[in-house]
Protein backbone atom coordinates (compact mmCIF):
# COMPACT_ATOMS: atom_id res chain seq x y z
CA UNK A 1 0.00 0.00 0.00
CA UNK A 2 1.54 3.37 -1.01
CA UNK A 3 1.05 5.07 2.32
CA UNK A 4 2.96 5.78 5.51
CA UNK A 5 2.11 6.42 9.13
CA UNK A 6 2.73 9.81 10.65
CA UNK A 7 1.78 11.57 13.86
CA UNK A 8 -1.06 14.05 13.56
CA UNK A 9 1.31 16.83 14.70
CA UNK A 10 3.34 16.30 11.51
CA UNK A 11 0.41 17.16 9.25
CA UNK A 12 0.12 20.59 7.69
CA UNK A 13 -2.13 22.50 5.33
CA UNK A 14 -1.39 21.51 1.76
CA UNK A 15 -0.21 18.00 2.65
CA UNK A 16 -2.20 14.77 2.36
CA UNK A 17 -3.92 12.48 4.87
CA UNK A 18 -6.26 9.51 4.65
CA UNK A 19 -9.78 10.23 5.89
CA UNK A 20 -12.54 7.61 5.60
CA UNK A 21 -10.10 5.54 3.50
CA UNK A 22 -9.84 8.35 0.96
CA UNK A 23 -6.75 10.41 0.24
CA UNK A 24 -7.48 14.04 1.10
CA UNK A 25 -5.58 17.29 0.73
CA UNK A 26 -5.54 19.22 4.00
CA UNK A 27 -6.99 22.73 3.84
CA UNK A 28 -7.32 23.40 7.57
CA UNK A 29 -5.21 22.31 10.51
CA UNK A 30 -5.66 23.74 13.99
CA UNK A 31 -4.76 22.53 17.44
CA UNK A 32 -6.71 23.10 20.63
CA UNK A 33 -4.57 24.46 23.44
CA UNK A 34 -5.52 22.53 26.57
CA UNK A 35 -5.05 23.92 30.03
CA UNK A 36 -4.45 21.62 32.96
CA UNK A 37 -6.64 18.84 31.65
CA UNK A 38 -6.93 16.98 28.40
CA UNK A 39 -4.44 16.43 25.64
CA UNK A 40 -3.84 18.66 22.66
CA UNK A 41 -6.24 17.68 19.93
CA UNK A 42 -5.97 18.66 16.32
CA UNK A 43 -8.85 19.35 13.98
CA UNK A 44 -7.97 18.50 10.40
CA UNK A 45 -10.15 19.36 7.43
CA UNK A 46 -9.54 18.24 3.90
CA UNK A 47 -10.99 17.57 0.50
CA UNK A 48 -10.86 14.24 -1.28
CA UNK A 49 -8.18 14.35 -3.95
CA UNK A 50 -10.22 12.23 -6.33
CA UNK A 51 -13.81 12.64 -5.14
CA UNK A 52 -13.53 16.29 -3.91
CA UNK A 53 -15.67 15.43 -0.87
CA UNK A 54 -15.01 17.54 2.23
CA UNK A 55 -13.97 15.55 5.29
CA UNK A 56 -12.88 16.32 8.82
CA UNK A 57 -11.10 14.47 11.61
CA UNK A 58 -10.17 15.19 15.21
CA UNK A 59 -7.34 13.30 16.88
CA UNK A 60 -4.79 13.86 19.64
CA UNK A 61 -1.64 15.33 18.11
CA UNK A 62 0.38 12.25 19.04
CA UNK A 63 -2.08 9.84 17.36
CA UNK A 64 -0.94 8.00 14.26
CA UNK A 65 -2.69 8.55 10.95
CA UNK A 66 -2.11 7.20 7.48
CA UNK A 67 -0.67 9.54 4.90
CA UNK A 68 -1.09 8.51 1.26
CA UNK A 69 1.97 8.64 -0.96
CA UNK A 70 0.51 10.31 -4.02
CA UNK A 71 2.74 10.36 -7.04
CA UNK A 72 2.94 13.38 -9.31
CA UNK A 73 3.59 12.09 -12.79
CA UNK A 74 3.91 13.28 -16.35
CA UNK A 75 2.12 11.83 -19.33
CA UNK A 76 1.70 12.49 -23.00
CA UNK A 77 -1.68 12.62 -24.68
CA UNK A 78 -1.70 9.96 -27.40
CA UNK A 79 -5.20 10.58 -28.72
CA UNK A 80 -8.49 12.23 -27.79
CA UNK A 81 -11.88 10.62 -28.22
CA UNK A 82 -14.86 12.67 -26.99
CA UNK A 83 -14.45 13.26 -23.25
CA UNK A 84 -11.68 10.66 -22.91
CA UNK A 85 -7.99 10.82 -23.66
CA UNK A 86 -5.44 8.07 -24.17
CA UNK A 87 -2.41 9.03 -22.14
CA UNK A 88 1.06 7.47 -22.00
CA UNK A 89 3.05 7.69 -18.79
CA UNK A 90 6.39 9.25 -19.67
CA UNK A 91 8.27 7.17 -17.08
CA UNK A 92 6.79 3.72 -17.56
CA UNK A 93 5.34 4.15 -21.06
CA UNK A 94 2.14 2.56 -19.72
CA UNK A 95 -0.88 3.69 -21.69
CA UNK A 96 -4.25 4.31 -20.07
CA UNK A 97 -7.51 6.11 -20.68
CA UNK A 98 -8.56 9.02 -18.51
CA UNK A 99 -11.54 11.35 -18.47
CA UNK A 100 -10.66 14.88 -19.62
CA UNK A 101 -11.48 17.26 -16.77
CA UNK A 102 -14.15 19.84 -17.41
CA UNK A 103 -12.65 23.05 -18.75
CA UNK A 104 -9.46 21.33 -19.95
CA UNK A 105 -8.62 21.12 -23.63
CA UNK A 106 -6.42 18.14 -24.56
CA UNK A 107 -4.75 17.60 -27.92
CA UNK A 108 -2.47 14.83 -29.16
CA UNK A 109 1.16 15.21 -28.05
CA UNK A 110 0.22 17.52 -25.12
CA UNK A 111 2.25 16.84 -22.01
CA UNK A 112 0.12 16.75 -18.86
CA UNK A 113 0.79 16.41 -15.15
CA UNK A 114 -1.38 14.11 -13.06
CA UNK A 115 -1.65 12.68 -9.57
CA UNK A 116 -1.81 8.91 -9.15
CA UNK A 117 -2.78 6.86 -6.13
CA UNK A 118 -3.79 3.20 -6.21
CA UNK A 119 -4.99 3.32 -9.79
CA UNK A 120 -6.84 6.61 -9.38
CA UNK A 121 -5.60 9.49 -11.49
CA UNK A 122 -6.37 13.18 -11.54
CA UNK A 123 -5.02 15.83 -13.84
CA UNK A 124 -3.24 18.67 -12.07
CA UNK A 125 -5.03 21.79 -13.25
CA UNK B 1 -23.99 16.63 29.13
CA UNK B 2 -27.03 18.64 28.07
CA UNK B 3 -30.01 16.74 29.56
CA UNK B 4 -31.56 14.48 26.94
CA UNK B 5 -28.63 14.81 24.53
CA UNK B 6 -28.18 11.06 24.53
CA UNK B 7 -27.50 10.34 20.85
CA UNK B 8 -24.12 9.08 19.67
CA UNK B 9 -22.19 11.57 17.59
CA UNK B 10 -22.33 9.39 14.49
CA UNK B 11 -26.12 9.16 14.64
CA UNK B 12 -26.77 12.73 15.76
CA UNK B 13 -28.97 15.21 13.97
CA UNK B 14 -28.01 17.99 16.41
CA UNK B 15 -24.68 18.49 18.18
CA UNK B 16 -24.29 20.69 21.26
CA UNK B 17 -20.85 22.30 21.48
CA UNK B 18 -19.89 24.38 24.49
CA UNK B 19 -17.77 27.43 23.72
CA UNK B 20 -16.97 28.98 27.12
CA UNK B 21 -15.07 31.98 25.79
CA UNK B 22 -14.73 34.76 28.36
CA UNK B 23 -11.95 36.87 26.90
CA UNK B 24 -13.45 40.23 25.95
CA UNK B 25 -16.46 40.62 28.27
CA UNK B 26 -16.63 44.31 29.04
CA UNK B 27 -18.55 44.61 32.30
CA UNK B 28 -19.44 41.52 34.30
CA UNK B 29 -17.45 38.44 33.29
CA UNK B 30 -18.54 34.85 33.81
CA UNK B 31 -19.47 33.54 30.36
CA UNK B 32 -16.82 30.86 30.90
CA UNK B 33 -19.46 29.23 33.13
CA UNK B 34 -22.24 29.62 30.56
CA UNK B 35 -22.27 26.20 28.88
CA UNK B 36 -22.21 24.19 32.09
CA UNK B 37 -24.74 26.48 33.70
CA UNK B 38 -27.16 26.11 30.78
CA UNK B 39 -26.75 22.34 30.98
CA UNK B 40 -27.35 22.35 34.74
CA UNK B 41 -30.46 24.52 34.67
CA UNK B 42 -31.94 22.43 31.87
CA UNK B 43 -32.13 19.35 34.09
CA UNK B 44 -35.66 20.10 35.27
CA UNK B 45 -37.28 20.17 31.85
CA UNK B 46 -39.64 17.39 30.80
CA UNK B 47 -38.37 15.28 27.97
CA UNK B 48 -41.77 15.50 26.29
CA UNK B 49 -42.84 18.61 24.38
CA UNK B 50 -46.59 18.67 24.00
CA UNK B 51 -46.75 21.31 21.26
CA UNK B 52 -44.68 19.26 18.84
CA UNK B 53 -45.63 15.87 20.36
CA UNK B 54 -41.97 14.89 20.53
CA UNK B 55 -39.45 13.71 23.11
CA UNK B 56 -36.23 15.71 23.18
CA UNK B 57 -34.17 12.56 23.80
CA UNK B 58 -35.63 10.99 20.65
CA UNK B 59 -34.55 13.81 18.36
CA UNK B 60 -30.91 12.77 17.99
CA UNK B 61 -29.12 15.37 20.08
CA UNK B 62 -25.48 14.73 21.03
CA UNK B 63 -23.42 16.80 23.45
CA UNK B 64 -19.82 17.00 22.24
CA UNK B 65 -18.68 18.80 25.38
CA UNK B 66 -16.75 22.06 25.38
CA UNK B 67 -14.08 23.45 23.11
CA UNK B 68 -11.97 25.06 25.80
CA UNK B 69 -10.67 28.49 24.82
CA UNK B 70 -7.20 29.92 25.12
CA UNK B 71 -5.70 33.41 25.06
CA UNK B 72 -5.57 33.97 21.30
CA UNK B 73 -9.25 34.68 20.56
CA UNK B 74 -8.87 34.82 16.77
CA UNK B 75 -7.03 31.50 16.71
CA UNK B 76 -9.64 29.99 19.03
CA UNK B 77 -12.47 31.12 16.75
CA UNK B 78 -10.72 29.51 13.79
CA UNK B 79 -10.47 26.21 15.66
CA UNK B 80 -14.04 26.44 16.98
CA UNK B 81 -15.29 27.09 13.45
CA UNK B 82 -13.55 23.92 12.29
CA UNK B 83 -15.17 21.96 15.13
CA UNK B 84 -18.61 23.31 14.23
CA UNK B 85 -17.94 22.75 10.52
CA UNK B 86 -17.31 19.08 11.25
CA UNK B 87 -20.89 18.94 12.57
CA UNK B 88 -22.13 20.52 9.35
CA UNK B 89 -20.06 18.07 7.26
CA UNK B 90 -21.74 15.23 9.15
CA UNK B 91 -25.11 16.60 8.04
CA UNK B 92 -26.07 17.70 11.55
CA UNK B 93 -27.03 21.05 13.05
CA UNK B 94 -24.53 22.74 15.37
CA UNK B 95 -25.95 24.10 18.64
CA UNK B 96 -23.33 26.27 20.30
CA UNK B 97 -23.49 27.30 23.94
CA UNK B 98 -21.51 30.42 24.77
CA UNK B 99 -19.48 31.91 25.97
CA UNK B 100 -19.39 35.49 24.94
CA UNK B 101 -21.14 36.56 21.75
CA UNK B 102 -17.86 36.49 19.80
CA UNK B 103 -18.31 32.72 19.36
CA UNK B 104 -21.22 33.35 16.99
CA UNK B 105 -18.67 34.29 14.35
CA UNK B 106 -17.33 30.72 14.43
CA UNK B 107 -20.84 29.36 14.00
CA UNK B 108 -21.51 31.68 11.09
CA UNK B 109 -18.18 30.74 9.50
CA UNK B 110 -19.04 27.06 9.85
CA UNK B 111 -22.55 27.29 8.44
CA UNK B 112 -21.95 30.14 5.91
CA UNK B 113 -25.63 31.15 5.93
CA UNK B 114 -27.25 33.81 3.79
CA UNK B 115 -28.96 35.41 6.77
CA UNK B 116 -28.08 35.88 10.42
CA UNK B 117 -31.05 36.36 12.71
CA UNK B 118 -29.81 37.58 16.06
CA UNK B 119 -31.55 38.40 19.31
CA UNK B 120 -29.50 41.09 21.01
CA UNK B 121 -29.85 44.21 23.13
CA UNK B 122 -26.81 45.61 21.37
CA UNK B 123 -26.16 46.18 17.70
CA UNK B 124 -22.66 44.64 17.99
CA UNK B 125 -21.74 46.49 14.81
CA UNK B 126 -18.58 48.14 16.13
CA UNK B 127 -15.40 47.96 14.06
CA UNK B 128 -13.48 47.62 17.31
CA UNK B 129 -14.01 48.06 21.02
CA UNK B 130 -11.23 49.12 23.39
CA UNK B 131 -8.82 48.61 20.49
CA UNK B 132 -9.89 45.02 19.89
CA UNK B 133 -11.67 44.21 16.61
CA UNK B 134 -12.59 40.76 17.98
CA UNK B 135 -14.34 42.11 21.06
CA UNK B 136 -17.85 40.74 21.64
CA UNK B 137 -19.28 44.16 20.71
CA UNK B 138 -18.12 43.61 17.10
CA UNK B 139 -19.54 40.17 16.32
CA UNK B 140 -22.46 41.13 14.06
CA UNK B 141 -20.21 43.40 12.02
CA UNK B 142 -17.81 40.48 11.47
CA UNK B 143 -20.72 38.18 10.64
CA UNK B 144 -21.73 40.59 7.86
CA UNK B 145 -18.46 39.69 6.13
CA UNK B 146 -19.93 36.20 5.71
CA UNK B 147 -23.72 36.66 5.54
CA UNK B 148 -25.71 38.76 3.10
CA UNK B 149 -28.11 40.08 5.69
CA UNK B 150 -28.49 40.46 9.45
CA UNK B 151 -31.80 40.86 11.28
CA UNK B 152 -31.24 42.14 14.82
CA UNK B 153 -34.26 41.66 17.04
CA UNK B 154 -34.42 43.45 20.37
CA UNK B 155 -31.65 45.96 19.73
CA UNK B 156 -32.00 49.07 21.83
CA UNK B 157 -28.54 50.53 22.15
CA UNK B 158 -25.44 51.30 20.10
CA UNK B 159 -22.96 53.99 19.18
CA UNK B 160 -23.78 56.58 16.48
CA UNK B 161 -21.46 54.72 14.08
CA UNK B 162 -23.30 51.48 14.78
CA UNK B 163 -26.69 53.04 14.09
CA UNK B 164 -25.27 54.40 10.81
CA UNK B 165 -24.10 50.89 9.87
CA UNK B 166 -27.49 49.48 10.92
CA UNK B 167 -29.20 51.90 8.52
CA UNK B 168 -27.59 50.17 5.53
CA UNK B 169 -29.58 47.81 3.34
CA UNK B 170 -28.07 44.59 4.66
CA UNK B 171 -29.20 45.19 8.26
CA UNK B 172 -32.71 45.16 9.70
CA UNK B 173 -33.29 46.22 13.29
CA UNK B 174 -36.44 45.31 15.18
CA UNK B 175 -36.81 47.29 18.41
CA UNK B 176 -38.17 45.48 21.48
CA UNK B 177 -41.39 47.50 21.42
CA UNK B 178 -41.96 46.49 17.79
CA UNK B 179 -41.04 42.83 18.22
CA UNK B 180 -44.50 41.46 18.99
CA UNK B 181 -46.11 43.13 15.98
CA UNK B 182 -43.18 42.16 13.76
CA UNK B 183 -43.50 38.54 14.90
CA UNK B 184 -47.27 38.48 14.41
CA UNK B 185 -46.83 39.79 10.86
CA UNK B 186 -43.83 37.59 10.08
CA UNK B 187 -44.33 35.34 7.09
CA UNK B 188 -43.29 31.87 8.31
CA UNK B 189 -41.77 31.25 4.90
CA UNK B 190 -39.61 34.34 4.98
CA UNK B 191 -36.52 32.37 5.96
CA UNK B 192 -37.37 29.33 3.83
CA UNK B 193 -35.32 30.54 0.87
CA UNK B 194 -31.60 30.42 1.52
CA UNK B 195 -29.92 29.42 4.73
CA UNK B 196 -30.23 31.05 8.14
CA UNK B 197 -28.23 31.02 11.34
CA UNK B 198 -30.03 31.96 14.57
CA UNK B 199 -28.13 33.46 17.48
CA UNK B 200 -29.70 34.30 20.84
CA UNK B 201 -27.71 36.70 22.98
CA UNK B 202 -29.57 36.34 26.24
CA UNK B 203 -29.15 40.06 26.97
CA UNK B 204 -31.70 40.72 24.21
CA UNK B 205 -34.24 39.61 26.77
CA UNK B 206 -35.11 42.12 29.47
CA UNK B 207 -32.63 41.79 32.35
CA UNK B 208 -35.56 41.31 34.72
CA UNK B 209 -36.00 37.88 33.13
CA UNK B 210 -32.34 37.06 32.46
CA UNK B 211 -30.05 38.94 34.81
CA UNK B 212 -27.18 36.47 34.46
CA UNK B 213 -25.45 38.25 31.62
CA UNK B 214 -22.51 40.61 31.31
CA UNK B 215 -24.03 43.82 29.95
CA UNK B 216 -27.62 44.15 31.09
CA UNK B 217 -29.74 46.58 29.09
CA UNK B 218 -33.23 47.49 30.39
CA UNK B 219 -36.43 47.65 28.31
CA UNK B 220 -35.84 44.37 26.54
CA UNK B 221 -37.73 41.53 24.95
CA UNK B 222 -40.04 39.20 26.81
CA UNK B 223 -39.09 35.52 26.90
CA UNK B 224 -42.23 34.49 25.02
CA UNK B 225 -41.33 36.86 22.19
CA UNK B 226 -37.93 35.21 21.83
CA UNK B 227 -39.54 31.78 22.09
CA UNK B 228 -41.90 32.63 19.23
CA UNK B 229 -39.03 33.95 17.13
CA UNK B 230 -37.11 30.71 17.72
CA UNK B 231 -40.17 28.65 16.80
CA UNK B 232 -40.61 30.61 13.57
CA UNK B 233 -37.00 30.63 12.43
CA UNK B 234 -35.85 27.20 13.65
CA UNK B 235 -37.41 25.08 10.87
CA UNK B 236 -35.33 27.02 8.32
CA UNK B 237 -32.12 27.43 10.36
CA UNK B 238 -28.89 25.51 9.81
CA UNK B 239 -27.18 26.58 13.00
CA UNK B 240 -28.06 27.97 16.42
CA UNK B 241 -26.43 29.38 19.49
CA UNK B 242 -27.26 30.79 22.90
CA UNK B 243 -24.59 33.15 24.18
CA UNK B 244 -23.66 35.61 26.92
CA UNK B 245 -25.09 33.53 29.79
CA UNK B 246 -23.00 33.93 32.93
CA UNK B 247 -23.26 32.79 36.54
CA UNK B 248 -24.32 36.07 38.16
CA UNK B 249 -27.94 35.21 38.86
CA UNK B 250 -29.92 32.35 40.35
CA UNK B 251 -30.08 30.51 37.04
CA UNK B 252 -32.73 32.56 35.26
CA UNK B 253 -30.58 33.35 32.20
CA UNK B 254 -29.28 29.78 31.96
CA UNK B 255 -32.76 28.30 32.37
CA UNK B 256 -34.03 30.52 29.56
CA UNK B 257 -31.06 29.68 27.35
CA UNK B 258 -31.54 25.96 27.84
CA UNK B 259 -35.27 26.17 27.20
CA UNK B 260 -34.71 28.15 24.00
CA UNK B 261 -32.21 25.53 22.80
CA UNK B 262 -34.84 22.85 23.38
CA UNK B 263 -37.47 24.96 21.61
CA UNK B 264 -35.10 25.25 18.65
CA UNK B 265 -34.58 21.49 18.42
CA UNK B 266 -38.27 20.60 18.82
CA UNK B 267 -39.30 23.23 16.27
CA UNK B 268 -36.55 22.37 13.79
CA UNK B 269 -37.33 18.66 14.00
CA UNK B 270 -41.06 19.29 13.59
CA UNK B 271 -40.42 21.63 10.69
CA UNK B 272 -38.03 19.23 9.01
CA UNK B 273 -40.48 16.36 9.19
CA UNK B 274 -43.48 18.48 8.25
Amino acid sequence: MPREQKQVRELQEGSYVMMDDSPCKINHYSTAKPGKHGSAKARVEGKGVFDEKKRSLSQPVDAKVWVPIIERKQGQVVSVSGDDAQVMDLDTYETFTMRIPEGEDFSSDDTIEYLEYEGQRKVVG
Amino acid sequence: MFPGATADRDAASYVVVGAPLDATTTFQPGTRFGPDRVRRFSETYDDYDRRTDSHFSALGVHDAGDVAPWDDTREYLDHLAAELRSVVLDGAIPLALGGEHTVTYAGVEAVTPDTLVVVDAHLDLRAEYAGNPWNHACVTRHALDVVDRAVIVGARTGSPEEWDRAAEDDVEVVAPEDARGWLDDLDPGRFADGSTYLSVDVDGVDPGFAPGTGTMEPFGLHPREVRDLVRTVAPHAEGFDVVEVNDRDDGQAAALGGKLLREFVHSHAAGSSA
